[in-house]
């Protein structure tokens, strides 16, 4: 049982206080990365739910620079404080309440100086208040709340704020301020006297017109800037002159406020002054202040870091991250501070250059293209051997990311293109596979055409070096199919033959022809050239597949099967048919059994026997992945649930793998997940180098299967290992997996039975049934290449035969 | 030497991609083999205006290698040293022939030159002063070949239309030997590298004969019968092997074994006219060696280049004209061939120029003056400012790279600049089409090549009409442009009306698409013939029938580029379908 492909970026991450170890929070985690190396060093385990915050204890004393202390926030409602050198939890605070955002500023504040006196250390959370649902409204359930940490409690009643959405709280490096954006307002509190409980906090509010999306205090004077979705950035100076430090007297505060003259400051806002840049395009998420004080770090959707000089507004530029940009984090060192990425990356930068140390690399997010292109598959590709997934990424690049380790092996751009987020989309990667050694690739990608002018489709097949493990382009074929999209690449088990089948109406094999060039170094130069060309009545080609022997090929023409000898390219036999066209084409292992999933208003998961040419049995499912193991009989299918199933009995989970052995409809482990949309399915095959780290409860298993969610999140199990079912009910809480069989195999069996009654309906009676209709045999008997008929002897016995068999069902 | 630091790499993100054409196939054939890289590697100069056939062609052995070419009634000297310079002037010229040269003969000092015409007379020249020393007349019909022995200064070798080989001692203006045997014209003859008394002589009756002059009764000492009119014979360096060209074949013979043929090349299509022995520098191992080929020109037009160690062609070159005569000079720098249309194709290959000149100097005991010691450098002399720069790195030294400066062409940069007009105008100016199409389907990439064209003015609008009038036929790139000359037809009429430039672009653009329509029509009707789709067949008689009206204002010719690109489309396809068919 592994897991991985979370997300880095789902809260800022935190530098330890030697800016040695970068603590990020994925998900139920916090990972502890090494800043030297990038590579993961421990977890903190324990949280039970999305944890939203990490906050690294400062030293009280440059001796105390060594000692590892966080305090981590969760949705799950506790306040964990942790030794992450260990690791090792030190103690837990439960608020039951999930808990959005954490600031403590009393850290940075108070320097320990009394001995004697003890202090409470008092947090500010944002947190939604679920008990209270019946008396309240929903809009005001989000509260600020205060949070006394050494008595593991919340404050009393004390509400400071409430918001419609959870806030995320941002305090001043001072800790003397922290804040909150809400809609076009900013609030300021200033914390107070540390030792009282109750003491009230004071709170100021700032306007501005536009929704603001950031905040940063000022590390030593009291100027906070804002970021807004328009881009622009705003600076105020001198905020809450008037609130928190004239703590008396209304008469003066009336004073002042006429004498002053405020520029830029709306309304009657507690602020000197307000100035405004604008470089940014679109919404600006990051804002910081450098620890200094002289310079404002700012970025956003562009991929842009902008260094603000705060006194003169000069700009200077890290350009093209070629991801939006979600946070900036300065470390202790001040040469070393982080950049979060939407694509999943934590990028180090070395400071004042601004070049970019080490990547922590994340499996990239699934890129979101709009409903324009047919024919997209989910841009998944897996490679058994070395259990390394291959995913399309928004940067029409290609990013390999080991399954084991967790963690990116590499990217190979496939489209030679500047990205620039936030454009239109034009050129999408439509598919991607790897051979089965996992050395040869092959994508394709289109090019979508300006009001019907310069659409291109495109081709491309790439080989790994046999030293390094870099994909290089070594064929590029344009417009394979004409102007008509590809719908599937696959490759044959060989490697040597790659097959495309287009929706224009014909599928292309495409063959290897490799020779070693002898030059300075072996170099060998693989060159892809079109082998045979088939096309099956003119049906657009929407699927296709390689048996394990690579002696059939099997290409799906809307609603039929064809197979095909890819060598010679005779057709050998026609299947058919489906209700709805074919999406996904596949041989079972070794066996001689073909799973066809069809989509659309009737979905069905087929499985037809190769020996017999006929249906063995089928269900109606909405398919989202199949996968089937080199050598097993096995196949796991991803399905997803219909709407009505969803609520009732799975508790969200929209999906379900099913496990089945090809000879028999009822499946024998069933799997329940989330995110099954976008999802893929593979079994990984286990090498014995990795066996160790793998085992699972002493034993180590043979193949896994690695299921991946819409949002790339995976996890890899032994299939057929109960223990490990066991143990994945207890730690899959969030991503997947009530298992639902047990120990009774009939239980899963039942279970889907019980949900679905539907499925009943298309199981066949009778195992086997000739795959012709019966009524007009003549129709397919025919059909295929007029020099590949069989003998007419055999045609007229299969004619009539089919006569006969007509005649005494319809006398039963 | 101080050991290089390396500057802690930072690593960036930023990519920059350079907007590119797309990528050509590579044709099937092999790559360029070292032999054939060689072969191409003689720059070819063409000396035009010769007035008639180039009947022979022969270099001096003494450096510079002159070389001779004999044409009507006149003999030109050419230096291979101004050749390389461009010039094509002759430094010489001899023309006090009463007929026309047939022959001419370089002694081996490269002092004098013999020349027979047909005429019957034989001459021999100074080289330096052009004055005929000596004139040799016997013979009573043309003479067709003169040759001086390669080991022999004082005889010569002539012989013609009488069928009668003469052997001549030059000072005495005599004939030695008068050799009887041949039964047609004797066309050629070459004399042993190895023996001064050896000589082949080749006729019209087939045979080839071998000589000995110190023969007694004057008959030949062997004799071959190349199946064909015998137009050239050469020794081979070795002296034990001979080659006979005659008709389409060149053979080659083993004299020593007794006259065998060894092998017939036969890979021109016509009269092989003229052969030489080549050389050919190799390098196995590292270590260079000079091989020995046979260069064979012919009528066809071809240029062979023939292996016989390894019984191969090894190169092919074609030529305009029919070739009549060839020679490839000692240094092997220098090749020439000579048409029957007075041009002489003289190729010469890059190299050091006094590589001989220097060994000579050698060996008569001049000692280039060695290079004065170098002066210390100083503050005031520029070169100082650039010491060190050229220092090569040794053994141990940790080198620093810079990161490869990407090179932008100007449309790059104003694409990066998102001056989408402003870049297609720049790459529209430059005359690239590979690299407009690229910046054009790089705007479709970003959805603003439409909006491009209606920006454009009107001068620019004619750029672009021009560049698509020559190009949207094109077959490669028809696809983009056949639907972008129909959008740009629709949103520029109005500017298009009103300026008579671009109503003549637009009139260029129609006859190119006519143009176009009729070839695909032709090739339809070829398909036709050829295949038989009854299908496609009916479909482009279809469109063949349809009748294209003669467009009085060329503003409507949106509607024949509809069924153009229609037509287009088929015709590429039946275009190779014609290809393939035959």
């Amino acid at each position: 049982m592994m897991r991985g492909g979370r997300s880095l970026v789902s809260s800022p991450p935190a530098f330890s206080n030697d800016a040695k170890k970068l603590l990020v929070c994925t998900s139920n985690t916090v990972s502890v990365f090494s800043t030297v190396t990038g590579l993961l060093i421990t977890s903190l385990e324990g949280h039970t739910a999305l944890v939203t915050s990490v906050i690294v204890v400062p030293p009280s004393n440059p001796a105390a620079k060594v000692l590892c202390y966080c305090w981590t926030a969760s949705l799950d409602g506790t306040i964990r404080y942790w030794d992450f050198s260990l690791p090792e939890l030190m103690k837990t605070i439960d608020i039951r309440m999930p808990i959005f955002s954490m600031v403590i500023p009393s850290f940075l504040d108070v320097p320990a100086e009394e001995n004697g006196k003890h202090q409470d250390l008092f947090a500010y959370v944002s947190i939604e208040d679920a008990k209270e649902t019946q008396e309240r409204t929903k809009a005001s359930r989000r509260q600020i709340r205060k949070c006394n940490l050494s008595k593991s409690r919340l404050v009393g009643r004390l509400i400071l704020g409430e918001t419609r959405k959870p806030e995320v709280l941002t305090v001043s490096p001072s800790g003397k301020f922290f804040g909150i954006r809400n809609k076009c307002k900013l609030h300021i509190w200033k914390v107070l006297d540390q030792g009282s409980e109750r003491a009230a906090v004071r709170k100021i509010t700032l306007h501005h017109t536009k929704k603001i999306t950031v905040i940063a205090f000022h590390p030593t004077q009291r100027i906070i800037a804002a970021g807004d979705v328009t881009g622009r950035i705003l600076t105020w100076r001198g905020f809450g002159n008037r609130a928190f430090a004239a703590s008396n007297g209304v008469a003066d505060q009336k004073l002042i406020n006429v004498q002053e003259d405020k520029p830029g400051v709306r309304d009657n806002d507690d602020a000197d002054s307000c100035s405004t840049w604008h470089w940014h395009s679109a919404e600006v998420n990051v804002l910081s202040f450098s620890s200094d004080g002289s310079y404002l770090y700012s970025g956003g959707k562009e991929g842009v870091l902008v260094v603000w000089q705060l006194d003169t507004g000069k700009k200077k530029f890290l350009p093209r991250i070629g991801s939006p940009l979600l946070y900036f984090i300065d470390s202790p060192d001040p040469t070393l501070s982080s950049i979060s990425c939407a694509d999943n990356q934590i990028h180090l930068l070395k400071m004042p250059s601004m070049g970019i140390l080490k990547t922590i690399s994340g499996i990239k997010a699934p890129c979101c293209y709009p409903d324009m292109y047919e024919g997209l598959g989910n841009g998944i590709a897996f490679d058994q051997t070395a259990g390394i997934v291959a995913v399309r990424t928004e940067n029409y690049c290609i990013q390999f990311y080991s399954l084991f380790d967790d963690r990116g092996v590499s990217e190979v751009q496939v489209c030679e293109r500047n990205h620039q987020p936030g454009d239109d989309v034009t050129v999408i990667v439509t598919s991607v596979a790897l051979s089965i050694d996992g050395s040869l690739m092959s994508t394709s990608e289109v090019k979508l055409a300006e009001e019907g002018i310069g659409g291109l489709v495109c081709l491309k097949f790439w080989d790994a070096g046999s030293q390094n493990k870099e994909f290089s382009l070594s064929t590029i074929v344009y417009e394979p199919h004409r102007d008509a999209g590809i719908s599937a690449v696959k490759f044959h088990p060989s490697g040597n033959m790659v097959v495309s089948s287009s929706f224009g109406g014909d599928f292309k094999v495409w063959k290897c022809n490799h020779d070693v060039i002898q030059n300075d170094q072996m170099r060998q130069n693989f060159s892809w050239t079109c082998h045979a060309v088939g096309s099956y009545k003119k049906k657009p080609m929407t699927a296709a597949a390689f048996s394990a022997d690579g002696s059939v090929l099997a290409v799906a023409a809307e609603t039929l099967i064809t197979l095909w000898n890819p060598y010679k390219n005779v057709l050998l036999a026609v299947l058919g048919e489906t209700l709805t066209p074919i999406v996904n084409l596949s041989f079972v292992g070794k066996s001689d059994n073909l799973v066809a999933a069809s989509c659309g208003s009737n979905p069905q998961l087929s499985v037809w026997n190769m020996s017999k040419l006929s249906l063995s049995w089928s269900y109606k499912l909405h398919i989202e992945a199949v996968a089937s193991a080199v050598d097993l009989s096995s196949f796991a299918a991803l399905v997803l649930l219909p709407e009505s199933s969803k609520k009732t009995t799975f508790k969200g989970m929209d999906g379900v793998i099913l496990l089945f052995n090809a000879t028999d409809p009822v499946p024998t482990v069933i799997w329940s997940v989330r995110k099954a949309k976008g999802g893929a399915l593979c079994f990984v095959q286990v090498s014995p180098s990795s066996v160790e780290e793998i085992s699972i409860d002493g034993k180590a298993p043979e193949v896994l299967l690695a299921y991946m969610n819409g949002d790339h999140e995976y996890v890899l199990f032994d299939p057929y290992c109960k223990d490990a079912r066991e143990v994945s009910v207890s730690q899959k809480e969030g991503l997947a997996a009530h298992d639902h069989k047990g120990q009774a195999g009939q239980y899963g069996y039942a279970s889907i039975y019980g949900e679905l009654p539907e499925f009943d309906r298309k199981r066949p009676e009778a195992p086997w049934v000739p795959s012709f209709p019966s009524d007009r045999p003549w129709e397919t008997i025919f059909s295929g290449s007029s020099h590949n008929l069989p003998p007419l002897t055999k045609l007229c016995s299969a004619f009539l035969e089919s006569l006969l068999e007509k005649r005494t069902a319809a006398a039963e | 030497m101080a050991e290089i630091r390396a500057e802690e790499p930072a690593s960036t993100i930023s990519k920059t991609f350079l907007i590119k054409p797309k990528l050509k196939s590579k044709p099937r054939s092999l790559p360029q083999t070292p032999e054939s890289k060689y072969w191409s590697s003689f720059k070819s100069t063409k000396i035009p205006n010769l007035v008639s056939s180039i009947s022979s062609l022969s270099f001096s052995p003494s450096p510079p290698h002159l070389f001779a070419a004999a044409y009507s009634a006149s003999v030109s000297l050419f230096s291979p040293l101004s050749l390389s310079d461009g010039d094509v002037s002759p430094s010489s010229t001899i023309s006090s022939f009463s007929d026309v040269v047939s022959s001419i003969s370089f002694r081996n000092d490269g002092l004098l030159l013999a020349a027979s015409d047909l005429s019957g007379l034989v001459q021999v020249f100074d080289v330096k002063t052009r004055t005929p020393l000596r004139r040799l007349r016997s013979h009573t019909r043309p003479v067709r070949f003169v040759k001086y022995p390669v080991l022999d200064k004082l005889h010569l070798l002539s012989g013609g239309d009488d069928a009668v080989v003469k052997f001549w001692d030059v000072a005495g203006e005599s004939v030695v030997l008068d050799l009887i045997g041949h039964k047609d014209y004797v066309r050629c003859s070459d004399c042993s590298p190895v023996s001064p008394d050896l000589f082949v002589t080749g006729s019209y009756d087939h045979t080839v004969k071998v000589w000995d002059v110190r023969v007694e009764n004057s008959r030949s000492v062997l004799e071959v019968n190349h199946g064909k009119p015998v137009e050239d014979v050469i020794y081979l360096p070795s002296g034990g092997l001979i080659a006979t060209a005659g008709g389409n074949s060149v053979k080659i013979w083993d004299l020593i074994g007794g006259g065998r043929m060894v092998y017939s090349m036969e890979s021109h299509n016509k009269t092989v006219t003229s052969i030489c022995v080549g050389r050919v520098r190799k390098e196995n191992d590292g270590a260079e060696s000079m091989e020995d080929r046979i260069l064979s020109v012919g009528l066809d037009g071809y240029m062979k280049v023939f292996d016989f160690g390894n019984m191969k062609v090894t190169h092919s070159m074609r030529f305009p004209a029919p070739l009549m005569s060839v020679s490839f000079s000692p240094d092997c720098r220098t090749r020439v061939i000579g048409t029957s249309n007075g041009i002489i194709f003289a190729g010469r290959r890059k190299g050091k120029e006094n590589v001989e000149s220097g060994r000579v100097g050698n060996v008569l005991g001049f000692e280039s003056i060695s290079e004065s010691e170098r002066r210390v450098l100083k503050p005031t002399y520029f070169r100082y400012f650039h010491r060190g720069q050229s220092e090569k790195p040794t053994e141990g030294d940790y080198l620093v790279m810079r990161n490869k400066k990407i090179k932008l062409a100007e449309h790059d940069k104003l694409l990066k600049k998102f001056r989408h007009k402003d870049a297609l105008v720049s790459v529209l100016s430059r005359k690239n089409r590979e690299n407009v199409v690229a910046v054009m389907e790089e705007l479709v990439a970003r959805k603003k090549l439409l909006k491009c064209v209606s920006n454009l003015d009107s001068d620019e609008l004619g750029l672009l009409l021009t560049f698509l009038s020559k190009n949207a036929t094109m077959p490669r790139y028809s696809s983009l442009l056949m639907g972008l000359t129909k959008k740009v037809i629709e949103m520029r009429v109005e500017d298009i009306r009103n300026s008579d430039a671009l109503k003549g672009h637009i009139r260029n653009l129609k006859r190119s698409i006519e143009e176009e329509l009729r070839i695909q029509h032709s090739l339809q009707e070829i398909q036709a013939l050829g295949t038989s789709r009854a299908s496609s067949v009916n479909l482009f008689s279809g469109l063949g029938n349809l009748h294209l009206p003669s467009l009085q204002t060329s503003l409507t010719s949106a509607a024949l580029l509809t069924s153009a690109s229609l037509i287009l489309m088929f015709g590429n396809k039946s275009r190779m379908a014609f290809v393939n068919f035959f």
